[in-house]
């Protein structure tokens, strides 16, 4: 029996049968050197001679730095350099900002901001050695009172930088359609106030950097983790006060994780350049330890504080949305700053609302700073719409399925404009919901629903419940909004379309001598397997196997300006590329080819990885003509290389969004997900039995990959929902700093996903694939809040504040009652779908007061 | 590695003798130097991957006289006179993949890949304890180990799967 068991998830790399590699399940080309220990991350470089840098870092959370006392650690005999704020001011610059008018240099200059800054760097042979210098650093404090959340801050009795004189830099209000209207007609108007924790991806390898400066040619030569290096290379170059073509940046092929987060490591790469620098080009490595990356690694994400509002009708129809939150984004806005806005693009999520109104506050508090995280800010306002639709659904006395699915978008509107201008490019959101359903339907017949069980379960104070909804993922961003917050919003009325700047993505091949191709990403990975996808779809293009195709990387010098692995982008953006490459490349061969035969081009053609002459007398393979092309004067024949502009342009239903600098996402993707919590009223322990889920997100290019970001975005977004947050105590002092205390998801934690897929190709892309990566991170938090909103309905609890942890599980219950121990309450299964309603409001927040408070 | 050590820099060492897959080693080391950090810098097993250095992430698993253990949090010294087994230690000769490397390949068990080495070594010590795991004892066997990108689903069919070859090898390769 055993040895067939060739899994539909993992065929095998040779030929196909079928007429294409996209589309299969390749396997992975990057996992050899992995498996056996091969792979070079960035931990694992170390250039002959390289000495290595340590950090003195704040132990306060704001303070004026009276003295920094260096000359000890000078002394110490394995001391190589000591740097400080005053050596960078001398002779460098200060990084770049997320908005204008911020001064950040990498150390800390006069003031520190929170707990965990760095305010010296010291370097010496390795770093067990500089670590012995780093504690010789000796640092006065004048302590300051420290701002510990957004609510504080907006009161801006403490500044974080005086100078701006606001702890509110950057805010904004915008109105899409009437919504007063909406409000005031509606029959009801439902309100909610939602909080989600400080999270982050927290990739597994940590961030690091090596530099080394070459003083002959006066370069930086870097290699590093960061992500998106071709796009945020300025927040090093510009740092340094070089030209873009004199600081080299090289991301190894291998990095271990960034989820978004690496994007803002730019700190570290920074303070080793300028190390080599100082040091007349001695390499120098930097590698940040996991508490330096948890408490002041510069990655934190989103922590919001929502007030949301929902004018519905008696008949159920959702009228308008008014959505308000404040975001702490920690002690500098560092970019990326725009995942206050990328929820624009999926505004009112999958349902079918004609008027809504968006306005948030970025807060700076005495926290590490915040960047992307996969799903950049999509995941909380998901999390907020949905809890707020559960509300609306008690309120009417509507089953909550029944009432979303009343509102979803029809697939008949497709392609669907938000009222905030960006397109959904198509879906069929009711099938999806349906195919949800029938997934459970055994769960409520014998299974884990079954109300026999649900009832037994309940006598032990064991709550069961699931909530199947659709969840939007945007994909395949655009780059021209990205700059909103820095730009004149009151000019935006006047922009055209045409003003609208799009980068595209690069993707170049050459035939090499032996015939087989090597292309050349302009994007850096951190375990996606572009290498592989690559090599599926050039193979498809060349009429080659994948096998035959390498897949290197370019460093930032060498490729152009471009966005990168980031907003779920690649498999669209690198199968447009793949596609023109594929094109350019073989009609170079064709012109190769009929030149050597000294006929016409027409008389040629490209067919599996050569070119035959038509008349059929001669056929050169990809070997041959790398060798005619070896020995020819004049441009290569066998290379080539393009530019995939950005899908939407193309699209005019997208005019709008690209003129105003609203987001632009042509793909949506769909989760429709029913994860079956068990929540634990005596312990408020929440337990997934398991992660029922449908996804669609387009042409799948390679199944096995698709499923695996599914997978691991689910674990994340179950990871959000219920362990993990950054949390701070009163002074503003981390309290979690180790894997200890911010919890990742182990094998216990993540449930079996049961997953099916349904396929609405994209419109708007070349394959029909729409963008794939950060989906479970973006649906699941959602789905398991209300889902846990259902298993606790006859109790009248709701998850308001995710992380939904043990402990604020039985703190919201004992306000509700219920205690360890009164296993009668609600024993009687009944669902009750009164009591919690919060009634109708007229007129908007008070600001002053709202969006935050109790955060426990 | 060091330069230009001057007498009162030199740090104390003490000198250790163990196998390193398979082969012997011999060392002056450092009191204080980590296991995790004697592999990868002193003996080139890069493939020992350190995440946390505090005893949670499991990247730095390695088998220390066939049981799992976190070397971050072992010192070098402590390891004096043990075989230690890496997952460099598990490729087999001309770079032939392991059952179980192959199993993680076959089944998109690894992403980034970070964690990989890890949960690696891991397998092989519950699948010499226990050679046909059912989910919960690889859930129990694999409980030490993070990983952030696959969201576990793959590592359950990929320790099934190596099990299955294990099983295949030890009835002389499968029943037809
Ligand atoms: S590095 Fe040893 S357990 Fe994380
Ligand atoms: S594959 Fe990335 S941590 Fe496991």
């Amino acid at each position: 029996m055993s040895g067939s068991e060739a899994a539909p998830d993992a065929e095998p790399e040779a030929a196909p049968e079928s007429e294409s590699f996209t589309g299969q399940s390749v396997r992975r080309f990057e996992d050899r050197r992995i498996l056996t220990g091969e792979a070079e991350y960035i931990h694992d470089k170390a250039p002959e001679g390289t000495l290595e840098l340590a950090l003195v870092r704040s132990v306060h959370a704001h303070a004026e730095i009276e003295s920094i006392d260096t000359a000890k650690a000078e002394d110490h005999p394995d001391c190589e350099l000591v740097l400080t704020a005053e050596d960078l001011k001398e002779h460098y610059n200060p990084q770049p900002c997320g908005l204008n008018g911020f001064e950040e240099w990498s150390l800390a200059d006069g003031k520190v901001r929170f707990a965990g800054e760095p305010i010296a760097a010291v370097v010496a042979r390795d770093r067990y050695a500089a670590e012995d210098v780093a504690e010789l650093v000796n640092v006065r404090y004048d302590k300051l009172p420290p701002v510990a959340g957004a609510s504080e801050a907006r009161k801006d009795e403490v500044l974080v930088h005086e100078d701006e004189g606001t702890n509110v830099p950057d805010s904004e209000h915008l109105t899409f359609g009437d919504p007063g209207i909406a409000f005031e007609e509606a029959d009801h108007v439902v309100e909610g106030e939602y909080s989600w924790g400080r999270v982050s991806g927290v990739p597994l390898e940590t961030a690091g950097a090596v530099a080394e400066y070459d003083p002959e040619g006066d370069t930086f030569h870097i290699d590093c983790n960061i992500q998106l290096h071709t796009l945020v290379d300025d927040t090093v170059f510009e740092t340094l006060g070089y030209d873009p073509d004199d600081v080299y940046i090289n991301v190894p092929p291998d990095v271990g994780g960034s989820f978004g987060t690496k994007i803002a490591i730019h700190r570290y790469v920074n303070l080793v350049a300028m190390a080599s620098h100082q040091l007349g080009g001695t390499p120098v490595k930097f590698v940040e330890d996991r508490v330096e990356n948890l408490q002041g690694g510069d990655v934190h994400c989103s922590e919001r504080d929502y007030r949301v509002r929902l004018a519905v009708d008696d008949d159920g129809t959702m009228r308008g949305l008014d959505v308000f939150f404040t975001d702490d984004f920690g002690a500098w806005p560092h970019y990326p700053i725009n995942q206050v806005l990328k929820p624009l693009s999926v505004l009112t999520n999958s349902y079918h609302i004609d008027h809504a109104e968006y306005e948030y506050e970025l807060v700076l508090t005495n926290k590490t700073a915040q960047t992307a995280y996969r799903g950049f800010g999509v995941d909380p306002h998901h999390y907020a719409l949905e809890m707020v639709v559960d509300e609306a659904a008690r309120e009417l006395g509507m089953d909550p399925t029944e009432f979303r699915r009343q509102n979803l978008i029809d697939p008949d509107q497709m392609p669907y404009v938000l009222p905030s201008k960006n397109v959904y490019d198509s879906g069929d959101y009711p099938e999806a919901l349906r195919r949800i359903e029938a997934m459970i339907e055994d769960e409520r017949d014998g299974g884990l629903l079954d109300p026999e069980v649900v009832a037994e379960k309940r006598k032990e104070g064991k709550y069961r419940g699931t909530q199947p909804s659709v969840v939007i993922e945007p994909g395949v961003s655009g780059s021209d909004w990205t700059d909103r917050q820095r730009s004149d919003r009151d000019a935006l009325a006047d922009r055209t379309p045409d003003d609208a700047d799009e980068l595209p993505e690069h993707l170049r091949a050459e035939v090499a001598e032996d015939g087989t191709v090597r292309a050349y990403l302009a994007t850096d990975s951190s375990g996606q397997g572009h290498q592989t996808l690559v090599a599926q779809l050039l193979a498809d293009e060349l009429g080659i196997l994948p096998s035959d195709v390498a897949v290197d990387y370019l460093d930032s010098v060498d490729a152009p300006t471009e966005y990168g692995s980031a907003a779920s982008r690649m498999a669209v953006m690198l199968s447009g590329a793949a596609e023109g490459v594929g094109e350019e490349l073989r009609e170079n061969l064709v012109e190769l080819a009929a030149d050597y035969w000294g006929v016409d081009p027409g008389d040629v053609s490209y067919r599996d990885g050569g070119v035959d002459r038509v008349d059929g007398d001669d056929r050169l393979e990809l070997s041959d003509l790398a060798d005619v092309d070896a020995v020819r004067l004049g441009e290569s024949g066998t290379y080539a290389e393009f530019d995939y502009p950005h899908p939407a342009r193309d699209v005019p239903e997208f005019d709008e969004a690209f003129a105003r600098k609203y987001p632009v996402y042509p793909t949506a993707a769909y989760g429709a997900n029913a994860p079956i919590v068990e929540v634990d009223v005596n312990t408020g322990e929440v337990d997934i039995l398991e992660f029922y889920t449908v996804r669609d997100c387009g042409t799948m290019l390679n199944p096995m990959i698709v499923e695996g970001q599914a997978h691991g975005g689910i674990a994340q977004g179950i990871g959000a929902a219920l362990m993990e947050e950054f949390a701070y105590d009163d002074n503003a002092q981390p309290t979690a700093t180790t894997l200890f205390e911010y919890l990742l998801p182990s094998i216990k934690n993540v449930p079996d996903i049961e997953m099916d897929h349904t396929v609405t190709p994209s419109p708007f892309t070349e394959t029909g694939a729409k963008g794939v990566g950060e989906g479970g991170m973006i649906d699941a938090p959602a789905s398991v809040a209300t889902a846990i909103n259902a298993a606790l309905d006859p109790l009248g609890v709701t998850a308001d504040r995710l992380p939904f942890t043990p402990d604020r599980a039985r703190r919201r219950l004992r306000e509700a009652g219920v205690g360890p121990g009164t296993d009668g309450e609600g024993g009687d299964a009944v669902t009750d779908g009164g009591g919690s309603g919060r009634g109708s409001h007229d007129g908007r927040f008070d600001h002053a007061d709202s969006a935050g408070g109790d955060r426990r | 590695m060091s330069v230009d050590d001057t007498p009162q820099t030199e740090p104390p060492t003490e000198e250790i003798s163990l196998t390193v897959n398979g082969e012997t080693v011999s060392a002056e080391v450092e009191p204080r130097l980590k296991l995790s950090d004697f592999l990868r810098r002193e003996q080139g097993l890069r493939g020992v991957r350190v995440g946390c250095e505090h005893g949670v992430c499991g990247a730095c698993t390695v088998l220390v006289d066939g049981k799992g253990v976190k070397s971050c949090l072992m010192l070098a010294v402590q390891a004096d006179g043990s075989e230690i087994t890496t997952v460099e230690g598990l490729t087999g000769d001309g770079g032939a993949l392991h059952p179980i490397q192959e199993a993680f390949h076959e089944t998109h068990a690894l992403q980034c890949g970070f964690c990989t080495s890890g949960f690696v070594v891991a397998t092989k010590e519950l699948l010499e304890e226990n050679p046909d795991p059912d989910r919960d004892a690889i859930e129990h066997g694999l409980a030490d180990n993070v990983c952030r990108c696959t969201g576990y689903q793959n590592i359950y069919e990929a320790v099934e799967r190596a099990a299955d070859y294990a099983d295949e090898g030890s009835h002389g390769g499968g029943d037809g």
